[in-house]
């Protein structure tokens, strides 16, 4: 416990170096833009951004990237209370309630609710980042590379089975990126890999390219097609402050809220995504106010606005302590520490503690900042709103291009982000969902490396991923999650749930 | 039957990516280019992840399809006359400039100039069909984007970008000042964050290196 503290204490350091505080301040800023602004989000945002994390330092970098991560779940909002257009996916839900709410004369509630709400998950939940790193890693340092193999097995498929839509397409899609990563120089033998002769793909195919391809362009076209009408405020925002009434009602929500957060952002393909929806569910049952909802009940706004925010922060904990990326998110933020030369691991605790105790410092002062930003400025949010698309559109198009010319100087990532715009743009028409994609194509290479070592050191004998104990779990939890979408009450569950 | 017209497309589709990475590596019942050595289970050559990967692709590509056949109704978009029509006419003219690109000056021999080129009067072709307006003037744009970075410097580049990609979209073919507006905004702040802030290594103009 001293030993935290003292970490902590060390984190603070770390964070509150002005240089840090700008990147945070900036990390959240341009989350809570991108949150306000529909169509586009944290994933496009932060792999636009993620070339230019080069000349910073890895600790900054990661403090920035995480801000616009959670900085979007705050920025999601408020659009979704007031105009009834949810910035992100995991604001969806708020929209049902929170619009109501506003319709009622009580958006300044739903706001201040949303954005209390947050900052209580969230620093909860950093506390919570704090205490799995040290115990974490020493689970993890018993692990040897068959159950390794096997927890990026477990992470890979959860990914795909908590998906939208159909398991079997998302576990096509893994594969499909893992088959990707493969792409480059064979780091044991040497012997290029489906590479044609071309030069520039003996390192692979550039990560950035893909997500800002697939993520990025792709968004953008699709956006084009359907232009979105948007209805100019109308609504009175009224008093930041809520009644005691409604303080009594939401801070339950809150709680229970905070709690399904941190537990679902963990898991492998949860995220705050999911954690707003199965809050939603929760609190549809539970709460008092559960006979108002439709009407707008605080309830609807407080849990699952506290749910993906503490998803947020605790879906940074695999990815700290074990170097799995539990989301899309994460995958770009292991692509960023790997890009900065850092290995993501269990090791990495000990071998960075600038990076884990500062950026989980540097969240809880994000946090700080959010709280600020959203709710006394929420005024220059909305005017944001008020950009017209075909304005954010070719900004964000160029930023696409120079970035990814940016990260080797090379005009063939372009050529490569094109062609996966084109794909992007084919996966949407054909359902397939592309972030399963990129988590395969993240943890693919590492997972080869794994496997060759576990086969080496077993003999070339595959029944040691079943014979290990920790290896044989993992494999079974995840051989139960693929079963259990077969069922169809859990998937009937599920669609319900991502349907919203 | 309820077919899912998506659902089959998608698992066709991961069924050809997986034989045609199965031919190329290898292990696929001696079919093949055969280019990498498979090794054994306990010690792999390179070419044995990929057998394994491409597998299991083909496997889940032919799940998804037999899936797909009760997992319906769920047609594929139509694609009208003129859509099928520019699609095919955008490969075929883009390919063919690409193959003839070195005609047009030495410039499009270096890197990849020929593809660029290529691509670029392709995706231009596309747009005749108005369904495939959008991805075609966007795409387009990044492709003028890589043609005239390099050598045109990164100014050049952006208004290009900018004014191919602004045609995609209805509301500015209307209004071209805001055209004018947005580009010069883009290049201030462009120059801002990359030349000043970022300090990238890039030309700004043609005649910066």
């Amino acid at each position: 416990m001293e030993m935290m503290i003292a970490n902590l204490a060390h984190g603070f350091g770390v964070a509150l170096s002005f240089h840090n505080l700008m990147f945070a301040l900036l990390g959240a800023l341009i989350g809570t833009a991108i949150g306000v602004l529909p169509g586009i989000g944290p994933v496009a945002t932060i792999s636009l951004l993620l070339p230019l994390t080069f000349g910073v330092e890895p600790t900054t970098a990661i403090i920035m990237l995480a801000g616009i991560y959670y900085g979007s779940q705050y920025g999601g909002s408020t659009t979704a209370i007031l105009l009834n257009l949810p910035g992100e996916v995991s604001a969806v839900v708020t929209t049902l309630e929170g619009y109501k709410m506003a319709r009622n004369g009580r958006a300044g509630a739903a706001l201040a609710i949303a954005a209390l709400g947050s900052f209580f998950a969230g620093s909860v939940a950093t506390i919570l980042v704090a205490a799995s790193g040290p115990l974490l890693t020493s689970v993890a340092l018993s692990f040897g590379p068959a159950d390794y193999f096997s927890l990026m097995l477990l992470g890979l498929i959860i990914s795909a089975v908590l998906a939208q839509g159909s398991v079997i397409k998302a576990v096509g899609m893994v594969a499909l990126g893992v088959g990707l990563g493969l792409i480059g120089t064979d780091v044991q033998t040497g012997q290029q890999r489906f590479t044609f002769g071309i030069p520039e793909l003996s390192d692979g195919l550039s990560f950035a390219a893909i997500a800002m391809g697939m993520f990025g362009i792709a968004e953008i076209v699709l956006n084009l097609e359907k232009p979105e009408a948007r209805n100019v405020l109308k609504t009175k925002i009224g008093q930041l402050w809520l009644t005691r009434e409604e303080w009594s009602r939401a801070i339950p929500s809150v709680l229970r809220g905070t709690a399904v957060g941190s537990v679902l952002g963990i898991l492998p393909g949860g995220g705050a995504a999911l954690s707003s929806f199965g809050s939603y569910m929760m609190e549809r049952r539970l709460s008092r106010g559960r006979n108002e909802f439709g009407t707008g009940a605080i309830e609807g706004v407080a849990g699952p606005e506290s749910a993906n925010n503490a998803a947020s922060q605790t879906s940074f904990i695999p990815l700290l302590t074990l170097g799995i990326p539990s989301n899309a998110v994460m995958a770009l933020m292991v692509g960023a520490l790997i890009i900065q030369g850092i290995q993501p691991g269990p090791r990495m605790v000990e071998a960075q503690p600038d990076l884990f105790w500062g950026l989980i410092a540097s969240m809880w002062i994000g946090n700080l900042m959010l709280l600020v930003i959203n709710l006394p400025m929420i005024g220059m949010w909305v005017k944001l709103l008020q950009v017209p698309y075909r304005f954010l559109y070719p900004s964000i198009l160029i930023f696409c291009c120079v970035g990814v010319y940016s990260i080797n100087n090379n005009v063939f990532d372009v050529y490569i982000t094109i062609l996966f715009a084109v794909f992007g743009y084919m996966c949407s028409k054909l359902k397939m969902e592309p972030a399963p994609l990129l988590i395969g194509f993240v943890l693919g290479p590492m997972m080869e490396e794994h496997l060759r070592r576990a086969m080496l050191l077993s003999r070339g004998d595959p029944m040691v991923f079943l014979e290990r104990p920790i290896s044989a779990t993992l494999l079974g939890i995840a051989a139960v999650a693929l079963l259990a979408m077969a069922l169809p009450n859990l998937r009937k569950g599920k669609e319900t749930a991502l349907a919203g | 039957m309820r077919i899912s017209a998506k659902d089959m497309a998608a698992g066709l589709f991961l069924i050809l990516v997986a034989l045609a990475g199965l031919y190329i590596n290898g292990g696929f019942f001696g079919i093949g280019l055969e280019e990498h050595s498979l090794g054994s289970a306990r010690r792999m050559g390179p070419g044995y992840m990929p057998m394994l990967v491409f597998w299991l692709l083909m496997l889940l590509g032919l799940l998804v399809v037999a899936f797909g056949f009760v997992s319906g109704p769920d047609p594929l978009q139509k694609w009208t006359g003129i859509e099928i029509g520019s699609f095919v006419a955008a490969i075929v003219v883009g390919l063919a400039v690409w193959y003839i690109s070195p005609a047009f000056g030495s410039y499009f021999e270096q890197t990849y100039n020929g593809v660029g080129l290529g691509a670029l009067v392709g995706f231009l072709v596309l747009c005749f069909a108005a369904g495939w307006q959008m991805i075609g003037f966007v795409l387009a744009a990044m492709c003028i984007f890589a043609l005239l970075l390099e050598q045109g410097g990164l100014m050049f580049a952006i208004i290009g970008t900018v004014v191919i990609s602004t045609v995609a979209d209805p509301d500015h073919r209307a209004r071209p000042l805001g055209v004018i507006g947005v580009t010069v905004f883009l290049l201030g702040l462009c120059w801002w964050i990359f030349i000043r802030e970022l300090d990238i290594r890039v030309a700004v103009w043609p005649w910066s290196y």
